[in-house]
């Protein structure tokens, strides 16, 4: 037994920011937890079939992004609105947050061309964007990431590409939960001044980028043992509700006014 | 040295931890014993400062361990250079490109000039009797290896405390048995050492001590770990023991079944 082992350790540390570590902590363990709740927390909200959800949604952003006519953006703002009133404090705060910011970003852009006359664009497009990304965010939030891949079926996506899909959310939480765990090693070790925390990082990833090969290469030879030879099947059974049809009235109801709108 | 009071923890609501109580004193060897997901590594996380509960208080070395305190860089710095955490993944625990430097990460953390850290990876690959895996990557060892360079790792920063969260998982029985001499020895010297396992057959070597926890997520009994382990209806009771289980007296040979069919 070495003689420094069996005596206390006369440490003082110098003061070295932990910004870093602490921050990438924070983002994954909120990363994480979305994921999680994703499997526990959140029936699929209002009934609705995901697929349903799915077409709806797109076709909103389709009728939004084609549409000139700005009483169509605000109506669509409305039943968004409304649809997101329905949901939990934390989720309406979360969205708004990320919508807000991403209209933000998009007017911040568009601005210089108000000096040329366009402010009327800039509100559409503005606009155009807040209530696509809260028509996105709503579908994430209120579906499960597993049944909007396996919607995806509804609409003949290749299996082996809904495969990937799934494989992908799984996979970015497991990996992720691993380099959570790197980094609350990191950080328990990292007991002074470290001059070279990126060097450390790059360590966190080349070990995470193995991982993911070995996991990858484990995965292959266990579906393999279990007969897959290179086809997949996505089994997706759709039972049609009272639920679905009101949302579908509603959403053909979004479809009409469009049109009519239009064609003023 | 380590106290608890009345801590409780939960994950997005879920608990983990209910009204724990503990306090564990400097050069104790005590084993956190229970099923899974009976929160023994939450409390680990608690007591190395990666969480923070959300009720109760949490003191070490008579100081509360609070998340203000651990946002103070060199607060934080000093506490976990004095509790050394060895994870139950090792591979989790190893990002540096080579043994060697694995190991010095901590000691150059502390400004220790390099002959001094050489000394001191050097000291710990004998210890640990890894001398060969010095210059390779840490991803190419076996889980064994893995598992002694992460304790190294550890072990070079001198911690006052080590806290190793189920050590003998995945380990051979002659790697296991390595560890339970190399445990002895580290509380022998004089390091506090927590681990928690539900490994029966190992943990009245590597501790005097038993805390046990029940699958309700609080503490359920804390005892010497020899007169736990005769305690088969609690065993039973917190799921640490199937209905087989059976214990053969006798002066010389003591030990148990732990049947699993």
């Amino acid at each position: 037994m070495p003689e420094w082992l069996l005596k206390d350790e006369s440490y003082i540390p110098e003061s070295d920011k932990d910004t870093f570590i602490n921050k990438s902590i924070l983002s994954l363990l909120g990363l994480l937890a979305r994921i999680r709740t994703q499997g526990c927390d959140k029936t699929d909200k209002y009934f609705v079939h995901a697929a349903l959800k799915v077409a709806f949604t797109f076709l909103l952003i389709l009728l939004l992004s084609i549409s000139r006519n700005f009483t169509f953006i605000v109506i669509s703002m409305v039943y968004l609105l409304v649809i997101l009133s329905l949901m939990r404090g934390k989720e309406i705060l979360h969205i708004l947050k990320v919508s807000s910011a991403m209209a933000l970003f998009t007017f911040i852009v568009l601005l210089p061309s108000a000096f040329w006359g366009n402010g009327y664009s800039i509100v559409t497009i503005t606009s155009k964007v807040l209530a696509t990304i809260i028509a996105v965010n709503i579908l994430s939030h209120s579906a499960k990431w597993n049944s909007i891949t396996s919607a995806l079926k509804v609409f003949h996506v290749p299996d082996i590409f809904i495969f990937v899909l799934d494989i992908t959310i799984k996979y970015i939480a497991m990996l992720g939960e691993f380099s959570l765990y790197m980094l609350y090693a990191l950080k328990l070790r990292s007991v002074g001044k470290n001059h070279n925390k990126y060097a450390a990082l790059s360590g966190i990833a080349g070990t995470l980028f193995i991982k993911s090969k070995e996991m990858a290469e484990e995965m292959h030879a266990a579906m393999e043992c279990r007969g897959f030879t290179g086809e997949y099947s996505v089994h997706n059974r759709f039972k049609f509700t009272a639920a679905d049809f009101i949302y579908i009235l509603i959403n053909a109801g979004l479809l009409t006014i469009f049109v009519y709108l239009e064609r003023i | 040295m380590i106290e608890l009071t009345n801590v409780s923890y939960a994950y997005a609501g879920i608990d983990a931890l209910k009204d724990v109580s503990l306090r564990i004193e400097k050069g104790e060897a005590v084993a956190l014993m229970g099923a899974n997901g009976s929160g023994k590594s939450t409390l680990l996380k608690i007591i190395n400062g990666i969480v923070s509960p959300d009720s109760g208080a949490y003191r070490f070395n008579n100081e509360e361990i609070t998340p203000k305190k651990l946002k103070d860089t060199k607060f934080a710095k000093l506490f976990h250079q004095k509790i050394g955490f060895v994870f139950q993944n090792s591979d989790t625990q190893l990002f540096c490109t080579n043994v060697y430097d694995e190991i010095a990460f901590g000691p150059r953390q502390m400004g220790m000039d390099e002959a001094d850290v050489e000394q001191r990876v050097n000291d710990c690959l004998s210890l640990l009797n890894i001398q060969d895996f010095k210059s390779r990557q840490p991803y190419h060892l076996s889980g064994g290896e893995k598992r002694k360079v992460a304790i190294a790792s550890v072990l070079a920063l001198n911690p006052e405390v080590l806290v190793l969260d189920e050590p003998m998982n995945g380990l051979d029985p002659r790697t296991q048995r390595w560890l339970v001499e190399f445990l002895i020895m580290l509380n022998k010297a004089g390091k506090t050492i927590l681990t928690s396992t539900h490994n029966l057959e190992l943990v009245q070597e590597i501790s005097q001590r038993a805390v046990l926890f029940g699958e309700d997520h609080s503490i359920a009994a804390d005892m010497a770990t020899t007169k736990l382990l005769t305690e088969t209806d609690l065993l039973k009771k917190v799921n640490l023991v199937d209905e087989y289980y059976h214990r053969h007296d006798g002066d010389q040979h003591v030990h148990f079944h732990l049947h699993n069919y």
